[in-house]
């Protein structure tokens, strides 16, 4: 039996005034397949989308198409009304004659309209329908790292009902925070007495996560805790392994480069420095201190909070001259516009300095000569104490858990979100997410923030305890594909492995849950055997064909 | 088919900007068809090949800005392939420049606009000079 | 695996200049998973050649088909059809696959689309180096599995030519490894290193004796 493909034209209330629709109908119901056309001129209204249920119940088309405004607003909008009629959504397809015909064009556009409709009716006519299904997932997540982040989003994620591990590297949860904490600004001890009262954590450490395979909802993951290996499947995994900061090499005339370990002991980092401050258990208190900022690393967002932070409590507590050697101070951190106002309120004296200042030890006294931007001369200052300039580094073993969960990192070895702007925490494989300074240059309330977002889209993910997906939406047939493992390779989403199918025949198999449905694969498959529904090649090749038929 | 200029437009970048273009009532050529594509990545050399020879005066592929592609490489092998259609074309004697790759992104319908203008012209042009 | 790649347009018009309709016949084996052959790139080939000649106004017609393996005369056989009905065949197979068509189909011309080019294997995607020259007289069991005959841009047979570039790059192509270095570096992770003392007599040529014949042991 003949496909029977329903088109329904909208004039959208008026708006499309350069299409003659009486002729378009005309022309449209001459082409073989199409059974009924109808006119509307609110199609998307109640009462349209009513006339539309009532027509398809009447005619009983298998394909419907809808001539109107963009796919954008049309698909999900009709799909609902072939749903409730009792045909899938995937028998519709769109034809742009409002955004991408009427509108773009002056003087009569009947012509290119019936194109366009001809185009949809020509792919709609090859569309199949796809099962779906429910697919039953972990609702375990496990959180790597033991800081803040880790602990932060472990506390949330079980607050929202979800179970979680925490899998840390080192030997208690926020060690590396310890006696700190003020300084990165989160309160550890009553975190950590929150994860120890709450039945939904499980703590795992010292532990190293030594392997992870699978797809959002179903993650096999290997954990070594003191030669002891776990194995247990989770729903999503969450990385907030941190940051680590090195002093970055300080070039001092007449002395080689110095910088970390053995520099001479009046050079420190913002942490010394905060200790030095926060138990007063220095000899002599510092008449003169010198930070350096921002000169050999722009991305200075927490080391500038870190500087304002330490350079009032230092102008503060010990009355010490304070200057700021730095190129820009960075404040778009939370509050840190006003840290900054308060420090030059208390007498921090930044200087602006374009090129690295020069350094030079002389008795014991450190000797800064930069040239101040604004002053136009070189300026000179003698300290006891200089703070180097600190650049974040990722932790150890966030390569290797890259590699494992296929994930790439920036040029910085942070990991790279898939997209800065519209999922910071994601990544383009499914299910796995990061959060706070591991990512970056991120400050405490920019990982709240993290934290929060995490939470919500795992909790969209796992909550209901299915992934509701459409079965072989892309898929490779099994007597075509010949294992070149091509699309494996090329796959952005790591989403397709290797497997054998019934006929113990190993070929490309492409999980339902983590694509995301690019045809990435589909295009470059050597053997064509990747069909994708909806834009297999049949289906966009029948688009070209129906162009200029009128 | 003859004289149409056919552009593959990624779901995520290129089809809104032309939406877009569309709300902004900016003008275009008439020939320009669009066919919607979930990544440009998805755009096969058959594809372009097969939309020459019904007539294509040029064929355009749009993906996602450098960087900001929704699935990552797709933009870039999008490039690739268009870059290869381009050397077969020349190899058939035909012009290689009738096919081209650009980048857009969704918020730029000016951009899309002027693209499509330029290729449109472009053609005209050699077209007259024939 | 069999690497090959897609002769230049301008030959392969050339050979079937004289046809009007053409069969054009991928392979399904090696030729497709090093994208030289398989049903993307016939179609990709049909689809130019329709291109170049419509241009030209000699219009040609093209037939597409992709076999299993065109080394198979059982599978090739089942195309027999398509053949009868084409003035020509172009085969996008390895040299192999060719002559399997041309002996089965002797009545009609079948001509190359591909130069079979060697045995290799993929280093990613879409890139694929030789590995094996296919000599007939395996030493690899001597050089820690890594063959110099073919990966040493000189073939040299008893260790490197001493024009080995720092961090052991090949003199020739600083690009490509030093197969002696690869050797080396092999040999001692396995402790082996004295069998790079030993001295490798000249191949053995005669051993593959033109044209090759390969008899499996009886079942």
């Amino acid at each position: 039996m003949d496909t029977k493909i329903a088109v329904f034209l909208c004039n959208c209330g008026g708006a499309i005034k350069n299409i003659d629709f009486e002729a378009t109908r005309e022309r449209i119901s001459k082409i073989p397949g199409v059974t009924s056309v109808d006119l509307s001129s609110g199609l998307c209204f109640e009462e349209g989308k009513r006339e539309m249920v009532s027509r398809i119940r009447e005619e009983h088309p298998d394909r419907v198409v809808v001539a109107g405004c963009a796919p954008e607003f049309s698909e999900c909008v009709f799909q609902q009304v072939l749903e409730t009629a009792g045909l899938s959504g995937r028998s519709f397809s769109a034809a742009n004659i409002r955004e991408q015909c009427s509108w773009v064009h002056d003087g009569d556009v009947t012509g290119k309209a019936v194109e366009l409709v001809k185009m949809a009716v020509s792919r709609v006519r090859l569309l199949r329908t796809l099962e779906k299904k429910e697919l039953p997932v972990s609702r375990e997540v496990l959180v790597v790292g033991g800081g803040f982040s880790a602990i932060g989003t472990a506390l949330r994620l079980s607050r929202i009902g979800l179970p979680v591990t925490i899998a840390a590297v080192e030997e208690v949860l926020g060690a590396t925070q310890d006696g700190v904490e003020s300084f990165y600004r989160c309160d550890i001890d009553t975190m950590k007495s929150a994860v120890e009262g709450d039945r939904n954590i499980e703590v795992l450490t010292p532990a190293r996560v030594t392997s992870a395979h699978g797809e959002a909802g179903d993650f096999a993951v290997t954990i070594e805790r003191e030669g002891e290996r776990i194995r247990r499947k989770y729903g999503a995994i969450v990385l907030a392994t941190g940051f680590t900061t090195e002093l970055s090499p300080v070039s001092v005339k007449g002395l080689p480069v110095v910088g970390g370990a053995g520099s001479p002991a009046n050079i420190v980092s913002q942490e010394q420095l905060f200790r030095m401050l926060d138990n007063g258990a220095t000899a002599r208190k510092p008449e003169t201190i010198a930070f350096l900022l921002d000169s050999c690393d722009e991305n200075s967002r927490f080391p500038t909070l870190a500087t304002l932070n330490n350079a009032i409590a230092a102008r503060v507590k010990w009355g010490s001259e304070v200057y700021v050697f730095c190129k820009d101070v960075k404040v778009d951190s939370e509050g840190a516009e006003k840290l900054y106002r308060e420090a030059r309120g208390c007498g921090v004296v930044f200087v602006k300095c374009d090129s690295a200042p020069r350094l030079a030890i002389d008795d014991g006294r450190i000797s800064i000569e930069a040239r101040d931007v604004f002053l136009g001369a070189d300026t000179i200052v003698d300290c006891d104490l200089l703070v180097a300039e600190e650049v974040l580094c990722p932790p150890e073993g966030t390569e290797a858990l890259a590699d494992m969960f296929n994930i790439r990192l920036d040029s910085r070895g942070f990991y790279q979100d898939e997209n800065v702007h519209l999922y910071p925490v994601g990544f383009e494989k499914r299910g796995v997410f990061c959060v706070g300074g591991c990512r970056g240059d991120l400050e405490a309330s920019r990982m709240a923030n993290d934290i929060h977002s995490v939470a919500m889209m795992i909790y969209g993910l796992l909550s209901s305890g299915v992934i509701e997906a459409e079965i072989e939406r892309v898929k490779a047939d099994t007597q075509k594909c010949v294992a070149c493992l091509t699309c494996i390779r090329v796959c952005p989403h790591s989403a397709i492995r290797l497997s054998r199918v019934d006929n113990g025949k190993e070929i490309a198999v492409i999980s339902d849950v983590a694509c995301d449905a690019c045809g990435i694969c589909a295009a470059i498959c050597p053997a064509k055997a990747i069909v994708f529904e909806g834009y297999r090649d049949d289906q966009v090749l029948a688009q070209i064909e129906a162009i200029g038929e009128s | 088919m003859k004289g149409r200029v056919i552009a593959f437009c990624c779901e995520h970048s290129a089809y809104p900007a032309a939406d877009l273009a569309g709300r902004l009532r900016l003008h275009y050529s008439e020939s320009l068809r669009i066919i919607r594509v979930p990544c440009a990545g998805r755009v096969d050399v058959i594809h372009m090949l097969k939309a020459f020879e019904k007539g294509a005066r040029a064929v355009l592929v749009l993906g996602c800005e450098d960087g900001a592609c929704h699935h990552i490489t797709g933009n870039t092998r999008a490039r690739e392939r268009v870059e290869q259609c381009q050397v077969l074309l020349d190899e058939a004697r035909l012009d290689g420049r009738s096919v081209a790759m650009h980048n857009i992104s969704p918020n730029a319908p000016q951009k899309f606009v002027r693209i499509a203008d330029e290729l449109v012209n472009a053609k005209e042009q050699s077209r007259e000079a024939i | 695996m069999i690497i090959a790649e897609r002769k230049p347009m301008e030959e392969i018009e050339e050979s079937v200049a004289e046809y009007k309709k053409v069969l054009v016949a991928g392979c399904g084996t090696c030729v497709t998973v090093c994208w030289a052959g398989g049903e993307k790139e016939v179609g990709i080939l049909a689809s130019q050649l329709r291109l170049a000649r419509g241009a030209a106004g000699n219009e040609i017609v093209t037939l597409e088909t992709t076999v299993e393996r065109q080394c198979e005369k059982e599978m090739v056989t089942e195309i027999k059809d398509k053949v009868a009905e084409a003035d020509a065949v172009l085969s996008l197979a390895c040299g192999s696959g060719v002559q399997t068509m041309a002996e089965l189909f002797d009545d009609k011309p079948v001509l190359p689309a591909v130069n079979t080019t060697f045995i290799g294997m993929p280093e990613r995607e879409g890139l694929w180096v030789e590995m094996c020259g296919a000599c007939g007289d395996c030493f690899l069991d001597r050089t820690g599995g890594v063959c110099p005959m073919v990966r040493c841009a000189k073939g040299l047979l008893n260790g490197p030519c001493g024009g080995t570039r720092k961090g052991g790059m090949c003199e020739i192509d600083p690009d490509k490894d030093c197969a002696w270095v690869l050797v080396h570096r092999r040999l001692e992770k396995q402790g082996r290193l004295d069998l790079m003392r030993e001295y490798v007599t000249p191949k053995n040529f005669r051993a593959v004796r033109r044209p090759g014949k390969v008899q499996a042991a009886k079942a």
